[in-house]
């Protein structure tokens, strides 16, 4: 330890943020772990092939990535950043075929089977969209004026956006929109453009919802019906139409009762878990399956956190989220370059839509949609693009002096 | 602040990023602080409620027991056969994986593999609307379970058939509960079931409580009967997910006494997962038992009373109406209480078929004779007469000429107005003592006459007759008797004076108030009020709790009669029955005094025509200290019978019993 190490300013790492994560792999793999040891199917398996073992793996395995990433220049990375985007972009085109993209019984086509694990392209479209953005968006400001940059810009989210839709995953392509917005305020787009971008969003946001929720079957976007059932749990609307017959309501009814059925158990976990919460590895949720096995470990892991834990669990991991992502922004003001603060920023934005989103929707902020709550959700592909993201992170910190 | 201090001299953009950041977790903080901290509560009931089911258990009842601590009605450990559902999860989804329809499909090889001309053949699921699986999955269950139930079946050598509907809806209704498919298992059915096949069937043997009366038809009518009601009681926990069978007493001392014998119901949780299937158990609050009730009643006295009234029923082929009480004189204690027909109350408490209850329904078998029916007291009734005459100074030597009845060759008859009263006895002249052991309605109503209906009617009224004892609430009449202003008011004839005298007419008694006025009668003027339970204490004397103790010898009244009155007609009672022309000659008994008097009233339908005789027999022994007072009623549709023939041969069945009792040493010594 020299006094170099020591000195924030030229220290290598950003301690802070990797204190921070460790923090956050610790209690991944110690909730991982308790929302699967009652399940029956897992506890007969060998303590190696149990699912939090797996996950600590996946840690391993993402750090590796992580620090390989941080051996080259971010500046080399974003060289090679289309070629990434334009393999991820194939991988989402590949997944929406049948015979490779599987769907692992979810109604949802987003899996790879690879002899080792199931590849979830969208995980890494999304980093690949971060580098190949922050690559494009690097310019001079004065480009992005020009409206065929600014088109091609569009271009370069709207891609992987309709074609992670197209699987479908909403949640996923949702997060793209907020990433890619903030790279453009972050790369100076002009405001005016800005604007109006948002005001599109908006409106069409508006629309979707008002089309899912008021308009006829017949002019109904062809989404699936699950999704807007899940929108309509949202919005509290009834499911069966006004001059419903009795049976069709009682069907309606059940239908209801299933599709708010998680979103309304994980809001029990949340809620049950009080101040001080019921202690780990004591969640009744769980154990009692009421929270469906097949989700507790996996995008519903802050219920079982915040049943387990209480209030105090949550505001630990909020905590320590909140370091990682304004450490990110610390990095992204000591870039030395648009490219590495472009990283930086969207990297942070990345993360925070994801958290939002999964945090949210299991207090009822935000509709259901599968999401994974980075560093914490069991998911292979997830973690590693967690850390690999962060690894880009710690790379434009790395190289933020100019020599 | 290191993160503020480098954004300060940075782009506004990222200061609005940051901005951004700030207020997207301030909504989720205080998101979660609405969820955990303010809204905690409502979702931990939630959690509760979906997690949890709560059973209501019974406490076990209080035992009834006879003077001497002999059972008269206790609780039986029943045995049923059950299923628990969780444990057959397995098995559902196995049995409903083999129903599964499957398609068969033969493809060719890939193409890699084309030059091995192999062919593969695969089997897949056929795709299944969920309509279908549900019904597959109710088939898959009710498999597994029928299966079960007929090898169970099998094994203990007892077909059995399993319902789907009861099926179905104990899974839908109650899955968290014990499924019995085998109620009351026999001693041989247990010892085979532990021996050859416990555990592997996923069948329990599941305890259950059930009221047992060892004695069955024993005291019937006093101990009464239950019914099935799972209703909170006042005081308990009213909210239940199910509820354990349990039972309320309606009639008799379990109706009486029934929130003392019911005890407290208890609560157990158990804790379900999401498929509403067990988990485990816990005890909420535990049952509080029910007390013991011990009855004034002694079981000796009590079975000699019923098989007296039960050999009756034999020997005439009937089903004997009647009753018979034994009351202990010295302080109004119910040594036994009878009532026929009879029925078994282990019928109502384990579930008692419809034709069964009709028969009792027809017969009027579960209406307690003893208390819940008026009986016109015929020539009992002229003991009341006797006492008002001796007050008013009756000279009991001095004789009454019966005239004789010109139409019934050899008996007497005597002239009210123009009206003609038959009466039993032959013409000739009466005393007193005779007039009584011969039961002569000419004496009686001509001294009546003298006396007059107030006087009459205030001994009655002494007695109590007309009004409840209060033994049983619901289940007794007042009798009547009479009223003053009645009985003085314009519309009284002497005819009805005439008929009071002889117990006809205006007036209804039952043997219970019979039996308290002999005691009266043979104990020098108290009237007691009639005492059933004698103390209620605690099942385990080890819990502690308090006894309550009901004091014997309630003073209801006190005769305001001349001793000397009560001693003349003691003496006339032990004629009665010592006597060789006494009309209670059938129910001596060697060794013991008793007296006695005699009744035969004629009952009449609503247009007055004769339907039947009430037989009494009204007695009190020792007649040198009087102890026990036997009341014995039977109602006859036949002719031919009379208070002595018909009853005294029933009350000398009780008083042989009485004997054998006192000269055992086993006196029954009046509790205190």
């Amino acid at each position: 330890m020299t006094t170099d190490a020591l000195n924030e300013k030229h220290s290598k790492l950003d301690k802070l943020q990797l204190m921070a994560l460790s923090g956050l792999m610790v209690i991944g793999a110690l909730f991982v772990y308790s929302a699967t040891y009652a399940n029956p199917v897992e506890a007969q398996k060998t303590w190696y092939a149990q699912i939090w073992f797996r996950q600590v793996i996946w840690y391993g395995v993402g750090l590796g990535a992580a620090m390989a990433l941080c051996t080259v220049s971010y500046h080399t990375l974003a060289r090679w950043s289309f070629v990434f985007y334009w393999a991820m972009i194939l991988c989402l085109v590949a997944v929406l075929i049948p015979f490779i993209g599987k769907t692992h019984g979810w109604g949802a086509r987003r899996w790879i089977d690879l002899p080792f694990y199931q590849f979830q392209p969208s995980e890494f479209a999304k980093v690949a969209f971060v580098l190949a953005g922050a690559n494009f968006l690097s310019r001079p400001p004065e480009e992005l004026r020009q409206g065929l940059i600014f088109w091609k810009g569009m271009g370069l989210m709207l891609l992987p956006f309709v074609l992670i839709m197209k699987e479908p995953d909403l949640g996923s392509a949702l997060v793209l929109v907020p990433t890619g917005l903030v790279m453009m305020l972050v790369a100076g787009t002009p405001q005016k453009y800005l604007v109006r971008l948002i005001g599109v969003v908006g409106v069409l946001g508006l629309l979707l919802v008002g089309d899912i929720l008021l308009a006829p079957p017949a002019l109904r976007i062809p989404i699936h019906d699950y999704q807007r059932q899940r929108l309509l749990v949202y919005f509290g609307q009834d499911f069966a139409p006004a001059n419903a017959t009795q049976k069709q309501k009682a069907e309606a009814r059940e239908l209801q009762h299933k599709s708010s059925y998680q979103g309304q158990q994980a809001m029990i976990s949340v809620g049950a878990g009080g101040m001080w919460g019921a202690g780990w590895g004591k969640g009744k949720q769980t154990s009692l399956q009421f929270m469906p096995s097949g989700s507790a470990h996996n995008d519903f892991i802050f219920s079982v956190i915040a049943e387990e834990e209480g209030f105090v669990g949550s505001l630990l991991v909020l905590t320590l989220y909140g370091v990682i992502l304004f450490t990110g922004l610390r990095i992204a003001g000591q870039a030395r370059d648009r490219l590495g603060k472009l990283v930086a920023a969207g990297v942070v934005t990345l993360l925070f839509s994801h958290i939002f989103i999964n945090i949210g929707m299991n207090i009822r902020i935000v509709p259901v949609t599968g999401i994974p709550l980075p560093l914490l959700s069991y998911g292979g592909s997830s973690v590693l693009c967690s850390l690999i993201a962060l690894g880009l992170m710690q790379n434009v910190y790395m190289n933020r002096r100019g020599y | 602040m290191l993160v503020v201090d480098e954004l300060k001299k940075n782009d506004p953009q990222l200061r609005l990023l940051a901005l951004l950041l700030a207020g997207g977790f301030f909504v989720l903080i205080t998101g979660l602080w609405w969820v955990q901290i303010v809204s905690a509560r409502e979702y931990q009931n939630h959690l509760e409620m979906q997690a949890y089911r709560t059973i209501r258990m019974p406490a076990v009842r209080g035992k009834i027991l006879d003077r001497e601590g002999r059972v008269l009605a206790e609780n039986r450990a029943r045995y049923n056969l059950s299923l628990y559902f969780d444990d057959l999860n397995d098995e559902f989804t196995k049995e409903f994986e083999r129903l599964r329809p499957v398609n068969v499909v033969t493809k060719g090889p890939p193409f890699w593999e084309f030059w091995s001309h192999a062919k593969t053949v695969q089997t897949n699921r056929t795709r299944l609307t969920q309509k279908q699986k549900d019904a597959l999955m109710w088939q898959a269950r009710y498999n597994v379970v029928n299966r079960i139930t007929a090898d169970v079946g099998h094994r203990l050598g007892q077909p059995l058939a399993l319902d789907f509907k009861k099926f179905v809806f104990s899974y839908q209704q109650e899955r968290a509960m014990p499924f019995t498919i085998l109620t009351d298992l026999d001693g041989g059915q247990i010892a085979r079931f532990q021996e050859n096949f416990a555990g592997d069937l996923g069948a329990n043997l599941v305890l259950q409580s059930v009221r047992s009366y060892p004695g069955g038809t024993t005291a019937a009518h006093l101990l009464g009967v239950l019914k099935q009601d799972d209703s909170s009681l006042d005081g308990e926990e009213s909210f239940f997910n199910y509820r354990l069978p349990d039972y309320r007493g309606v009639t008799g001392v379990e109706g009486k006494f029934n929130s003392e014998l019911h005890g407290r119901a208890g609560g157990v949780s158990v804790k379900v997962n999401s498929m509403g299937y067990r988990q485990s158990e816990d005890v909420d609050t535990p049952p509080v038992p029910g007390q013991n009730v011990t009855l004034t009643v002694d079981l000796d006295l009590q079975r000699a009373a019923e098989a007296a009234l039960d050999a009756y029923s034999q020997q005439h082929h009937v089903n004997v109406n009647g009753a018979v009480v034994v009351m202990d004189v010295r302080n109004g204690d119910v040594l036994a209480m009878a009532s026929s027909p009879t029925f078994d109350p282990n019928d109502f408490a384990q579930g008692i078929s419809t034709e069964k209850y009709a028969k009792l329904q027809e017969l009027q078998a579960e209406k307690n004779r003893a208390t819940f029916e008026n009986y016109a007291p015929g020539s009992i009734f002229k003991t009341v007469v006797a006492l008002a005459a001796l007050e008013n100074g009756l000279n009991t030597a001095e004789t009454y000429r019966v005239e004789a009845d010109p139409t019934r060759p050899g008996k007497g008859c005597i002239w009210i107005g123009k009206r003609k009263i038959d009466d039993t006895a032959p013409p000739g002249d009466y005393n007193f003592k005779k007039a009584l052991i011969h039961s002569s309605n000419a004496y009686f109503i001509h001294h009546g006459m003298i006396v007059g209906v107030p006087k009459i009617i205030r001994i009655g009224e002494e007695f109590h007759l007309g009004e409840r004892t209060g033994l049983f609430a619901n289940q007794e009449t007042a009798g009547h008797l009479p009223s003053a202003a009645k009985v003085a008011s314009r519309d009284w004839r002497d005819g009805d004076t005439a008929n009071l005298c002889i117990g006809q007419g205006d007036v209804d008694v039952t043997p219970i108030q019979i039996a308290v006025m002999i005691s009266a009668i043979a104990n020098g003027g108290t009237v007691w009020r009639p005492r059933i339970v004698a103390r209620i204490e605690p099942q385990d004397p080890a819990t502690g709790g308090t006894a309550t103790v009901f004091s014997g010898g309630r003073v209801w009244d006190r005769l305001t009669v001349h001793p000397r009155s009560l001693n003349i007609l003691r003496d006339a009672m032990l004629d009665d029955v010592a006597s060789s022309e006494g009309s209670g000659r059938d129910a001596a008994v060697p060794g013991l005094n008793i007296a006695a008097k005699t009744g035969t009233a004629q009952v009449q339908d609503d247009r007055n025509r004769l339907i039947g005789h009430n037989y009494w027999f009204a007695s009190f022994a020792p007649y040198e200290s009087p102890k026990y007072a036997v009341v014995v009623l039977v109602q006859s549709a036949t002719e031919g019978g009379s208070g002595g023939s018909t009853c005294g041969p029933i009350a000398r069945e009780v008083y042989q019993e009485i004997l054998k009792k006192e000269t055992a040493g086993k006196n029954l010594v009046a509790a205190k």
